[in-house]
């Protein structure tokens, strides 16, 4: 440790979708490390000790040490010979980079996905079908005295959803914290979390649906057969009692994690739970948010949809954004073999996905920009180092409630952002296709904007 | 900012200017109106077009967090409504909430060159000049919402004025606002705090507070009247859409005891009830409400005019939308933001055989016509809550031909006619001057944006050229040519090119120590740092800030207090 | 319009060939035909590029070859008939409002999704969202039959207002989900979760099925709609039996958490129906 020793102030963490913004980090200047994380979760601790500044050559084509900017060119060359390039990944890195992966997708008229479609995808398809109601992370701290937790184990997961925002703090109208909030987890198993919650409601494997059906009908006043029990291993007496508990408090909020939005059901049993939550406003206050993984997931969702109209899943090969999850997610497009490129920033679909679509992976050129080695960087063509975002470059990042914050990095790092690698890749590109692409199909309806084309 | 242009012949409305259809040359350098240019400056023949200001929109929803929930609720609006990429412009989807880029381009080929997003909590603001980066072509601003703001509810409830003032500017400076919005004042804590409850008449308490939303009207009148701010308060009363809230729109206005105040969407609050009936299908009040913007002027107000057809009931007024829900069925998105406001999204289609929906579009017509000073009752719908910005060339061909107008009449629901004066209106036309008043001189004027709306030497070059067309609503649709800061963008309706537009705000001074008493709440009642609070200016590509004329008492210069 | 197309060039991303509609070929020679333009991944491609283009016969359009990754056959058609010898890919007759068609092999996701009328016969599987709405959308299909002799996958009939989804093998899950009307048949198996959110609409299976803790059992009878239904679809070719045809039905209500006006018919299967 040397002793040029300097201490950053409110910084960001974004290790998850918490996003937390009092870090006091620590930072060996000589070292480049941060030497300590006050406030961090174990999470948070792990993520800042970890990212120090690794000697890796700035790229590797084909395996052969590169410099940056010969990698950008021959990514430039293998998107503008593409004629279906995938771009995936984009949770893990700033809005900034986001916003022009998403301008480069489109001038090469390819598809740009996230990696909502492997997460929370089923959630922003049934907030498509019927909605949300939602609050900012403060109105649980100031308001909520009931909040159920659903298909997650925040204490392991996301260990300050109950320290700050959520379980423990006092707020406003919560003035005595935990004392005030009757806590709810509904999980298949006992976790971590379970000591935490006051009701611990145990669920069959796969029944999230129906229990959640069952609530809605004895909301609405409906009657619900008691065959329930068997179905589901919870008791009409226990969700009798859930809802005159929900109707009774004075705020309510709904956490839910992938336990519910990935197993089956999907995006019904997330649609199910933002229904009810619905619902329950008939009678008090309720809300529902999706607890999410990854630091800037969010970001990525609001960028895509800002820009696109659609969250996820965004295809512009006939000049214009189209979405359908199913056709145009990453795993899908892989797994069926449609794409013939891919340009994979801050993600490692090697890992993680299945089978069909890493054998893809190996057959097509794929773009790699990421702070490590990974996976997929090894079977790159093109394989980028990039600066981590938080730790080395600003930018802005948004919390798994849409509140967006500008990142304060601890150290730079000799390695160009993902904002950089991305907007040299779409300026080359520009220069070989002779500006955006144009579109290979008439729409579907012209509006008269549309005919200026 | 471009050569040097001569817009040679054309016919020019340029009312802010006294400039009444006289045919004349415009001439254009460094993105400003000058009064001469080379003979070798490039020509634009504008024989037999029409030359006006660029359209500025005092009052829509174009960016920010719900309006982003808004775009991402509706895969379905998107899908037959697209925006093609060409070789310059970025692709986009349409639907009554338009991607930001195909928002950009799509007021621009309405010859609209500003546009104020009217609803954005503090906590939101980094998102809405996230989005305003990637909103091509427009300048635009945004309204801070601070009617619902509970630190802000704490000092008027102390009665610490003073320090309220300066917290007002504190927040309009760090979150890069134009101007304070209120909505619903006190609605959102009903909504939140009482088991979803709302506002229902001025002497309410709010909540918990020992407050009413009269005395919150009253202060925030007071406090940005103090500050000078070139756009005053801009209320979206309490009561929107109720049968009978005239009352509490009259008694609001009357609050302003003379000093400025904006009405925003005034239709939506005009309306009266059957006498003696408590439950009652509204009915027009719209001539009391004409009657006294007419003759307080110190009262402006946009008319919030609604359309047939499919628009997006998007709004800061939780409660209202949750009622539009249980109306309409289909989907509802509320959020709630901490310590600031609530908001609310449903997706609504206006039908004219559906008496209240005839209603409102009657009460919007009727303001217009019943209107004695455009430059106080200038248009807007409310975009897309009354309908989207796509409609403007329609709502204008029904102010402009009365016979248009009477055709129209005759396919809606008569007897919401019958409760309104709208046949009594007939002989009523809108000139080219008065739509050019409307839509811009009057707009920017009572935004205080001294170099829009018009053509006069110094104007930024925003200039519209329309072909004129006995068709008003054709005539403008599509204007043949649109300039923007001096820049040819679109030329016989295709673009030339891309153009980043500017982000308008304020930065009135307050006292550094406000800080000392803002900073402790955040600690209490936030989820984030006070010290990341603040929006910094790497969110402000390009930018101007408006000034206002008086600063407040024993205050420092904005730009010292600025983090 | 006679032609018979025949792929000679499998593409390999994605070929969007919505000019593979009757209307789009009426009174085109073949070489005219082969100069249509079709989407090929990000570029524009000629329909020659990746099929022969050569006379036909009956008015029909006859198109040959593994079309799994050719895209939009028929979307949106009005009338006529287009046979498929072989497979067939994505959004196969997506918004058809008339005529026929008829795939030998496999379809791939959304079959007929938002069609209003016309009929598709699909020999052997198809995939995901049959008949259904798109994302976001609360309508799927307003008209018309859907015949899938084999399986399907899953949210079969979503958002269903009107017409006929038949399915001679097994469902996903959540058929008939959010259905607003219309009628499905499964002659297979259900998966989990039929009916969910249904408003009205029925839907009938030959097969036991669990139902959700919201749809409640009413009786059991043999409606005569559901008689004339399974002779319609026998006549198609379905493999309906007599014992399916005058079978008495468990009539289920629901969904409760909706109007609870829809039904779901599982045929009785105790000794002596």
């Amino acid at each position: 440790m040397s002793d040029n020793l300097k201490v950053v102030e409110n910084a960001t963490c974004t290790f998850c979708g918490c996003v937390c913004d009092d870090m006091n980090l620590t930072v060996d200047v000589d070292e480049h490390r941060i030497t300590k994380a006050e406030n961090a979760c174990i999470l948070g601790k792990a993520w800042f000790r970890e990212h120090g500044i690794e000697q890796r050559p700035f790229a590797l084509i084909d395996g052969h040490e590169a410099t940056t900017e010969a990698g950008v060119e021959e990514a430039a060359q293998i998107l503008a010979r593409a004629r279906f390039p995938m771009i995936y990944g984009l949770s893990d890195t700033t809005c900034e980079a986001q916003r022009v992966a998403v301008g480069l997708a489109d001038m090469l008229g390819g598809t740009i996905d996230t990696t909502t479609s492997v997460c929370h995808g089923p959630s922003g398809i049934a907030f498509q079908g019927v909605g949300e109601s939602t609050a900012s992370l403060g109105e649980l701290k100031n308001r909520a005295d009931m909040i159920v937790f659903w298909g997650g184990n925040p204490a392991e997961a996301h260990p300050r959803l109950f320290s700050r925002y959520a379980v423990t703090p006092k707020g406003m109208y919560i003035p005595n914290g935990r004392k005030d909030r009757t806590i709810v987890l509904v999980d298949v198993r006992r976790t971590a979390s379970t000591p935490a919650a006051d009701i611990f409601v145990q669920v069959k494997p796969r029944s999230d649906f129906e229990v959640l059906w069952a609530l809605r009908a004895l909301v609405k006043g409906r009657k619900v057969d008691p065959s329930i029990e068997r179905r589901t291993g919870v008791s009409l007496a226990v969700l009798e009692d859930l809802v005159a508990r929900m109707k009774r408090c004075n705020y309510g909020a709904f956490l839910f994690g992938m336990g519910l939005t990935m197993n089956r059901g999907r995006h019904f049993n997330s649609a199910a739970l933002l229904a009810l939550a619905t619902d329950l406003n008939q009678f008090t206050h309720w809300v529902a948010k999706p607890v999410r993984g990854h630091g800037n997931v969010t970001g990525a969702d609001n960028v895509v949809s800002w820009q696109t109209g659609f969250p996820f899943g965004v295809n512009f090969s006939r000049g214009y954004p189209r979405f359908n999850p199913g056709e145009f997610t990453t795993v899908d497009v892989l797994a069926r073999g449609d794409a013939d490129a891919a340009l994979i920033i801050a993600s490692d679909p090697a890992s993680n996905f299945p089978k069909p679509a890493i054998e893809h992976l190996k057959r097509i050129p794929v773009i790699v920009l990421d702070p490590k080695a990974t996976l997929t960087s090894r079977l790159a063509r093109v394989a980028f180092t990039t600066a981590t975002y938080g730790i080395n470059v600003t930018g802005t990042v948004y919390r798994m409630d849409d509140v967006a914050l500008t990142l304060r990095p601890a150290f730079p790092s000799p390695y160009p952002s993902d904002e950089q690698v991305l907007t040299a890749i779409r300026d080359r590109v520009r220069v070989l296709l002779g500006g955006n692409r144009l579109p290979a199909g008439a729409a579907p309806i012209a509006p008269a904007v549309a005919a200026a084309s | 900012m471009g050569s040097p242009l001569r817009i040679v012949n054309g016919r020019v409305y340029d009312p802010a200017n006294g400039v009444n259809g006289v045919v004349r040359d415009v001439c254009v350098r460094d993105g400003k109106i000058v009064d001469d240019v080379p003979p070798d400056a490039k020509r634009i023949d504008a024989t037999g077009l029409v030359v006006m200001p660029g359209g500025v929109d005092i009052h829509c929803h174009i960016a920010g967090p719900k309006v982003n929930l808004a775009r991402k609720v509706q895969p379905e609006t998107h899908r037959d409504d697209v925006q093609l990429r060409t070789r310059v412009t970025r692709s986009g989807t349409g639907g009554t909430v338009p991607s930001t880029f195909a928002t950009g381009y799509r007021y621009a080929t309405l010859g609209y060159t500003t546009a104020m997003e009217a609803a954005v909590p503090p906590l939101g603001a980094r998102h809405t000049l996230e989005e305003f980066h990637d909103t091509p072509v427009i300048d635009k601003g945004f309204f801070v919402l601070v009617g619902n703001n509970l630190l802000l509810y704490r000092l008027l409830q102390e009665g610490r004025l003073e320090e309220f003032r300066h917290a007002l500017a504190w927040w309009l400076t760090v979150t890069k606002a134009y101007a304070p919005k209120l909505v619903n004042p006190g609605g959102d804590e009903m909504w939140k705090g009482q088991r979803n409850a709302n506002i229902t008449a001025l002497d309410d308490k709010i909540g918990a507070f020992d407050l009413t939303p009269r005395r919150v009207i009253a202060a925030f009148i007071e406090a940005a009247n103090a500050l000078g701010l070139p756009h005053p308060v801009h209320i979206h009363c309490n009561n929107l859409g109720h049968t009978g809230n005239v009352e509490t729109t009259l008694e609001t206005m009357r609050l302003a005891e003379g000093r400025r105040a904006h009405m925003a969407h005034i239709q939506f609050h005009s309306y009266g009830a059957v006498a003696g009936k408590s439950r009652s299908n509204p009915t027009s009040r719209a001539r009391d409400i004409a009657e006294y913007v007419n003759t307080h002027p110190n009262i402006s107000a946009d008319v919030g005019a609604v359309m047939f057809g499919h628009s997006t009931s998007m709004t800061a007024d939780a409660p209202l939308a949750y009622m539009l829900y249980r109306i309409a069925g289909g989907k509802w998105v509320n959020a709630d933001t901490e310590n600031e406001s609530g908001c609310g999204i449903v997706p609504f289609t206006y039908q004219d055989q559906v008496y209240t929906n005839a209603l409102q579009w009657a009460i919007g017509l009727e303001l217009f016509l019943l209107s004695e000073d455009p430059w106080r009752m200038v248009f807007s719908t409310d975009h897309p809550n009354g309908g989207s910005f796509m409609t403007y060339p329609r709502l204008i061909r029904l102010l402009m031909d009365s016979e248009f107008r009477k055709q129209q009449m005759a396919q809606v629901n008569q007897k919401a006619l019958d409760h309104t004066s709208l046949r009594d209106l007939q002989g009523r036309e809108y000139s080219l001057y008065e739509i050019a008043i409307i839509t811009r001189a009057g707009p920017a004027r009572l935004l205080g944006l001294t170099a829009k709306g018009h053509l006069g030497v110094g104007a930024d070059a925003d200039i519209t050229l329309y072909e004129e067309d006995d068709d008003k609503e054709k005539m403008f649709a599509a204007p043949r040519y649109v300039i923007k800061d001096g820049e040819l963008i679109v030329e016989d309706h295709e673009f030339r090119d891309d153009h980043g537009g500017r982000v308008l705000h304020v930065a009135p001074a307050y006292d550094a120590k406000i800080e000392q008493v803002i900073e402790p709440f955040f600690e209490d009642y936030y989820t984030i740092r006070f010290a990341n609070y603040a929006v910094d200016d790497r969110y402000l590509s390009h930018h101007q800030v408006i000034p206002t004329a008086a600063p407040a008492a024993a205050a420092t210069p904005a730009g010292a207090a600025r983090p | 319009m006679s032609l018979a197309l025949t792929l000679h060039t499998v593409p390999t991303v994605p070929l969007e060939a919505e000019v593979l509609s009757p209307a789009r070929l009426a009174g085109l020679s073949a070489p005219e035909a082969a100069k249509l333009t079709v989407v090929y991944g990000n570029q524009r491609a000629d329909l020659g590029d990746f099929f022969k283009v050569g006379k036909g016969a009956d008015g029909e359009l006859h198109l040959t070859g593994d079309l799994a990754r050719v895209k939009r056959v028929g979307m949106g058609m009005a009338e006529g008939r287009i046979v498929v010898h072989g497979s067939a890919g994505m959004h196969l007759g997506t918004g058809m409002t008339g005529g026929e068609i008829v795939v030998e092999g496999d379809a791939g996701d959304w079959v007929g999704s938002e069609m209003t009328g016309g009929r598709i016969t699909v020999k052997g599987n198809a995939g995901h969202m049959v008949g259904s709405a798109t994302r976001g959308s609360a309508v799927g299909v307003r008209g018309g039959e859907i015949l899938i002799f084999g399986n399907v996958g899953n949210e079969a009939g979503s958002g269903m207002r009107r017409g006929l989804i038949a399915i001679g093998g097994d469902s996903g899950d959540f058929a008939g989900v959010n259905m607003l009307a219309g009628t499905i048949v499964v002659l297979g198996r259900l998966g989990w979760r039929t009916g969910a959110g249904m408003a009205r609409g029925s839907i009938i299976s030959m097969h036991p099925a669990e139902l959700l803790p919201t749809f409640a059992y009413a009786c059991t009878y043999s409606p005569l709609f559901l008689r004339l239904c399974l002779l319609h679809l026998g006549r198609l070719g379905l493999p309906v039996a007599r014992s399916q045809v005058e079978g008495r039905y468990q009539r289920w209500c629901g969904d409760a958490v909706e109007l609870n006006r829809g039904e779901v018919l599982l045929l009785d299967s105790a000794p002596g129906a």
